[in-house]
């Protein structure tokens, strides 16, 4: 029988689980320890794996991360947090010079099994430097996985592929999905990084989306006339280039929906490997659809103006069928 | 512990190897964007040698003489700026900025200098968590020990104590700008303000450095926290191998010369009976045997093929 959680509690059962599996996994980051995070994600881990296991740290992002790619090139497996994804800036070199590249730089030598976690997203008032979405950032530096979960199975089962990974992978969880709740599966669940997901079958066109904009793409298609497939690709490296085009061959119109701006961001890049390797499966221009082009404004009304809506979504799908 | 005689032999086989290795660049063997080591093997040598087999390191740019302390093979040392096959980076890493040996602890380098103080202090915390009992030990310029990583890493292992090391090597520039325009105190005295201990070294005498290193290694293991060691030490050429110096005066430039740390070792243990002019030069010429060997089988290296470029992206 699967059970019904919430997004939070299944990110915090993966890392139980991972943690009673294996006791290389180690938790550090900001308040994540006594507090159990400033928004509950890791409560009662301190309780239950003590201060050896779970780690609170220093206000010091490049620690948090230039750390744990110590740690985990010695033989644990560190799950850090920073405590919002916005802070990936302050440990820019560390994350995407130290945990992308330490491996290959040395020559193979080394292999850096660590998840960085990195709560994103607006959240209805957390400011132009609380509320990003930059899964981005990372795609210009090869090395590390781009992670987005979601729903809560998804979220359980791609943080605890995650953590077993030996790559480093870049884990986005968003603050706004913490408390929507899912049916997750009973046991062992595990979601394989890199796979995309159908999360609503359609004929007519094809919205390709990630993270929070799942389910408003979810949304716009429920309500729209069209029969509309949702893919959600769970991510943006490895990306399932073969899902994307087989979806688009059946639909021929494409739809690609991200939170953050809507220049140089990840649908940018798919919009761009479409263009390339697969514009002969559409019937029509490919629509993106993002966040406004300016940082978030403070004011929870200004911000919910600024990033997609459902509606915004059923509209492009609209245009992209006109 | 090391002896006097061991810290003098590493010392000239690490300098006979970078002699070896500029003979390379001469030929057009090798890569010529390399740092020079002379000057700085008193530090590099005399605190290394403080470190078990087990122990790890996080060595910085100038020279060798670090990892070659630590043990890693001299003919992978040269594989590594031959670029070849035969390399601790299997012909990846082409030079000093990333040898890697994690059998003999060593840990690697970070490219952006400082970045290795973060990840040092991560491999203690590791240490510290799995109990190992290993201390990590990490080098740094003076020009690095500016970055704010340095803040960062070193907050949090004083905060938790941990087995950590930091070896400041201060030959007075940071490429071409003088300490003193570059920082307003000193390195040592930052010690007290991370809760770590500190202390002051001379790196022309190796042997000085070598018994402070001892005792910070010993206190790391113990679980007595980490110390910063600041040796003072010299930049006997430039900062690389073009580097003409014109920020230099010919004047410190002498006096820079005058504290070469092989010197002084060779002249205190000749002075003192610790060892014969025969047996100096026993070593010496042993040393360069060694690394002559070492570089003629470096040599016989394959350059490695187009299928290495992408090996290591991902596991």
């Amino acid at each position: 029988m699967p059970r019904t959680i919430t997004y939070s509690e299944a990110i915090n059962e993966a890392l139980r689980e991972e943690m009673e599996r294996d006791e290389r996994v180690v938790l550090l980051g900001e308040d994540v320890g006594r507090m159990g995070g400033i928004f509950g994600v890791t409560h009662d881990l301190y309780e239950r794996f003590g201060p050896d296991r779970v780690l609170d740290t220093p206000i010091s992002e490049m620690f948090i991360v230039g750390g744990a790619v110590g740690l985990a090139i010695t033989g644990l497996r560190p799950v850090a947090e920073l405590q919002f994804a916005d802070f990936i800036f302050n440990a820019a070199d560390e994350t995407y010079a130290k945990m992308s590249k330490w491996r290959y730089m040395h020559g193979g030598n080394f292999t850096v099994p660590m998840t960085l976690r990195l709560p994103e997203g607006a959240t209805g008032g957390g400011g132009a430097e609380h509320s990003l979405c930059p899964e981005a950032a990372l795609l210009a530096h090869p090395g590390a996985h781009i992670v987005v979960p979601s729903t809560p199975a998804d979220a359980k089962g791609l943080l605890k592929a995650a953590i077993r990974d030996d790559n480093p992978v870049a884990f986005f969880e968003h603050k706004g999905l913490y408390a929507t709740r899912g049916e997750v599966p009973d046991g062992e669940h595990l979601v394989e990084i890199g796979k995309a997901d159908i999360k609503r079958e359609g004929t007519d066109v094809t919205v390709v989306a990630w993270g929070r904009m799942v389910s408003r793409a979810l949304e716009a298609a429920k309500n729209s006339d069209a029969s509309v497939e949702v893919l959600d690709t769970r991510g943006l490296r490895p990306l399932d280039t073969d899902a994307i085009f087989a979806s688009i061959e059946k639909t021929g119109r494409l739809v690609i929906a991200q939170e953050a701006p809507k220049t140089g961001g990840g649908a940018s890049e798919i919009a761009a490997i479409v263009a390339e390797e697969a514009i002969d499966l559409l019937d029509a221009p490919i629509k993106r659809v993002g966040a406004l082009d300016i940082p978030l404004p403070q004011n929870a009304m200004l911000e919910a103006m600024a990033i997609p809506t459902a509606a915004e979504i059923q509209v492009a799908i609209k245009e992209v069928l006109a | 512990m090391s002896s006097r005689l061991e810290i003098y032999r590493v010392m000239v086989l690490a300098q006979a190897w970078e002699q070896a290795l500029l003979r390379l660049i001469d030929e057009n063997l090798a890569p010529a964007s390399y740092h020079p080591g002379r000057g700085s093997e008193g530090s590099e040598v005399g605190a290394t040698l403080a470190l078990e087999d087990t122990d790890y390191l996080l060595y910085d740019h100038r020279g060798m003489a670090h990892i070659i302390a630590k043990g890693t093979s001299l003919t992978a040392l040269f594989g590594d700026f031959l670029g070849n096959e035969l390399g601790t980076t299997n012909g990846l890493g082409a030079g000093i900025v990333h040898v890697a040996d994690p059998e003999r602890g060593v840990l690697g380098q970070s490219g952006t200098l400082g970045g290795s103080q973060l990840i040092a202090s991560g491999a203690a915390l590791s240490a510290k968590l799995r109990k190992s009992g290993q201390v990590t030990m990490c080098f740094m310029g003076d020009g690095a020990a500016n970055r704010g990583t340095f803040h960062e890493a070193a907050n949090a292992a004083g905060a938790w104590k941990l087995p950590l090391v930091f070896v400041v090597q201060n030959n007075g520039w940071a490429v071409s700008t003088p300490t003193e325009h570059s920082t307003g105190g000193s390195f040592v005295d930052r010690a007290k303000g991370y809760g770590w201990h500190g202390v002051q070294v001379d790196g022309q005498n190796p042997f000085d450095v070598h018994d402070v290193a001892v005792e910070a290694v010993e206190r790391a293991r113990s679980n007595n926290g980490p110390t910063l060691i600041e040796v003072k030490t010299v930049r006997l050429t430039g900062h690389y191998l073009a580097d003409p110096q014109q920020y230099r005066s010919a004047e410190t430039k002498a006096d820079a010369s005058t504290k070469d740390p092989i010197v002084f070792a060779r002249k205190l243990l000749h002075e003192s009976g610790e060892a014969t002019e025969d047996e100096l030069e026993k070593i010496e010429a042993e040393a360069r045997t060694q690394v002559d060997n070492a570089r003629d089988e470096a040599l016989k290296g394959n350059q490695p093929g187009q299928d290495l470029l992408t090996r290591y992206t991902y596991v």
